[in-house]
């Protein structure tokens, strides 16, 4: 479906790592549970942090970014409107949780540490962003990638495709 | 953009809630009522070949109730979002609803009492119910162009859907008009084997290319497999039914091992999505339809033993459990309890607003209680059929009533959040 271009190519090998990392901090918020503090001294537990902070909250910030600022005009100017406008609209409510759980994060990691309270409703929020980013990404690799393969023709896909390196490498 | 369409257009093309809704919370509660008169009834089922009877209420309270049901709410809300087309008539989807249900009813009624008129009008509804579907299904899919695999196995199955109200009125007619047909219990049989291999088998097939690989995550499932196991299944149909109707075992074998060639390409299909999944946690849903793959092969085996006439008054009556309690059953309950959260969170979008996650209409618990005790059901059922033990059919019933309600309060649970949800959404914009 999207193998026929560069940046369907590309988008689909980076939701395949993001839903690892989504799936193993999901893992892991539902064995600790909420009530069970964590120790962010334990090298587990920070690799986990600075794995949220690298691995999920960055990359979904710079990929939320790439799309609306790249991919949803070449689709718009295509007349496919419709799907942009869903997926910003999930877009601004996933990247303020994922922006607020690294926040929360890098506090942890730098001595601060989480209360029971903080836990809580650290654990929770977690929990609620791994299932709107997962079910978001199943919409893009299902809605997403098919219409790039429609949509976007040569030209365009190797200008995405730079652009979205260059995105990467920034 | 088979499956991209399906997720992008969802939202637009989505039928009132409460049409899908009427028709899966029918559903619920004809389980409830299914396995509820196998319980009454159960000393009856050890050696049960068909006839009127509280049990053939029960057995079609499965087949019509909830699984023609939970296929007519699917494919209402669910085909039009695939094929782009929307429903012609959203007043014809609630009228089929209603004269569903009571048909059914009658029918139930008729059946357990061995009331002729009551059977007839019965009948007659739900015949007039599933033409009407059945038409509704017709005009959407003839409307489309692409999505062969998913076209091609619905086409087969409304085929089949035709060719059942036709074998169904012959046999209440039969038993109205003081029986013209030559061997009712050979048509009977051929009748439940176009029902469920044909109608709700291919429907169910044709399903698992959309929802399967949309539920786990995974790339497009293998058209062409799927393809070739639609065919052969409804040729393996069409073979049987002629066996049964006119005494020809080879026919009949061989309907079978065709069949069983059908299920395999299926399956092989199922397996290539499974293991190319990203989503690799897929919860108890997964386990009931994965219960339900076994099954599917496992009830035309021991179809085929009976047509062998190995042990036919065990194998027999452990055929039509395995057929619809164990195979169709089990898959559609799995695949309801995640339509059912599934349909509620894009119900619950609103601009602006986080739509209701999946995770909180989804209530884990009774839908744990309702897995263990459906499998302890089908597991003390098919023992009590094999060994015809009438107790350990009255167990195995009692386990799926238990689980059965335990799968309404499921549904409830999603009723209520997602009302909740609406609701709060309401007193916040009034502000």
């Amino acid at each position: 479906m999207f193998g026929n271009t560069q940046i369907g190519t590309l988008l689909h090998e980076e939701h395949v790592r993001t839903i690892q990392a989504l799936q193993s901090l999901e893992e892991y918020l539902l064995k600790q549970t909420s009530k069970r503090v964590p120790d962010v001294t334990s090298d587990k537990v920070r690799e986990l942090l600075e794995h949220l902070l690298s691995d999920v909250a960055a990359e979904v910030e710079r990929h939320f970014g790439f799309e609306e600022g790249f991919l949803f005009p070449v689709l718009a100017s295509q007349g496919e409107m419709g799907i942009a406008a869903f997926l910003t609209e999930e877009h601004g409510c996933i990247l303020p949780l994922a922006q607020e759980l690294a926040a929360t994060a890098r506090e942890a990691l730098n001595g601060a540490g989480f209360t029971p309270e903080g836990w809580k409703d650290f654990h929770h929020r977690g929990v609620e962003l791994c299932e709107r980013e997962i079910f978001h990404i199943q919409k893009e690799e299902m809605g997403l990638l098919a219409a790039i393969s429609m949509f976007v023709g040569p030209e365009a896909d190797a200008e995405l495709a730079v652009k979205y390196r260059e995105s990467v490498a920034a | 953009m088979l499956f991209g369409d399906f997720m992008m257009g969802a939202r637009s093309r989505l039928l009132p809630m409460s049409i899908p809704l009427r028709f899966f919370g029918a559903a619920v509660l004809f389980h409830m009522a299914a396995w509820g008169l196998l319980l009454g009834y159960a000393d009856d089922a050890p050696g049960f070949m068909g006839g009127l009877s509280h049990l053939l209420a029960s057995l079609h309270f499965v087949t019509l109730g909830v699984l023609a049901m939970t296929g007519m709410g699917a494919a209402f809300q669910l085909l039009p979002v695939a094929t782009k087309k929307p429903v012609r008539s959203e007043a014809a989807c609630k009228a089929a609803f209603w004269l569903m249900v009571l048909g059914l009813l009658a029918l139930g009624h008729g059946m357990g009492h061995g009331d002729y008129a009551v059977l007839a009008l019965g009948g007659t509804l739900v015949v007039l119910a599933l033409g009407l579907f059945g038409l509704l299904v017709a005009d959407n899919l003839r409307r489309v162009k692409d999505m062969r695999v998913v076209t091609d196995q619905a086409w087969i199955s409304l085929g089949f859907l035709a060719l059942l109200l036709i074998l169904a009125a012959l046999l209440v007619a039969d038993y109205a008009l003081g029986g013209f047909l030559p061997d009712h219990q050979a048509v009977a049989l051929a009748h439940g084997v176009v029902a469920a291999y044909g109608f709700m088998g291919l429907l169910a097939m044709g399903f698992s290319f959309i929802l399967v690989p949309m539920f786990c995550l995974a790339p497009p499932p293998d058209v062409k497999l799927g393809r070739w196991a639609g065919w052969l299944a409804g040729i393996a149909v069409l073979l049987a039914m002629a066996g049964l109707i006119h005494g020809i075992k080879p026919l009949v074998l061989l309907g079978g091992l065709l069949g069983l060639i059908a299920c395999g390409l299926h399956l092989r299909a199922m397996a290539k999505v499974m293991k190319g999944r990203m989503r690799k946690q897929l919860g108890d849903s997964f386990r009931l339809i994965r219960l339900a793959w076994v099954l599917m092969p496992s009830s035309i085996i021991v179809g085929l033993l009976a047509a062998l006439g190995v042990a036919p008054d065990r194998t027999g009556p452990l055929f039509g459990f395995l057929l619809v309690f164990g195979w169709l059953l089990t898959f559609l309950l799995g695949i309801l309890q995640r339509i059912l959260p599934f349909l509620a969170s894009m119900h619950s979008v609103r601009p602006g607003v986080k739509p209701a996650l999946v995770s909180a209409l989804t209530a884990d618990k009774p839908l744990r209680l309702h897995l263990v005790f459906h499998v302890l059901a089908l597991a003390l059922v098919s023992a009590g059929l094999v060994g015809q033990v009438g107790l350990l059919v009255r167990l195995g019933a009692a386990c799926g009533l238990i689980g059965a309600v335990s799968y309404a309060l499921s549904a409830a649970h999603v009723v209520y959040v997602l009302r909740k949800h609406l609701s709060n959404l309401s007193q916040h914009s009034e502000k």
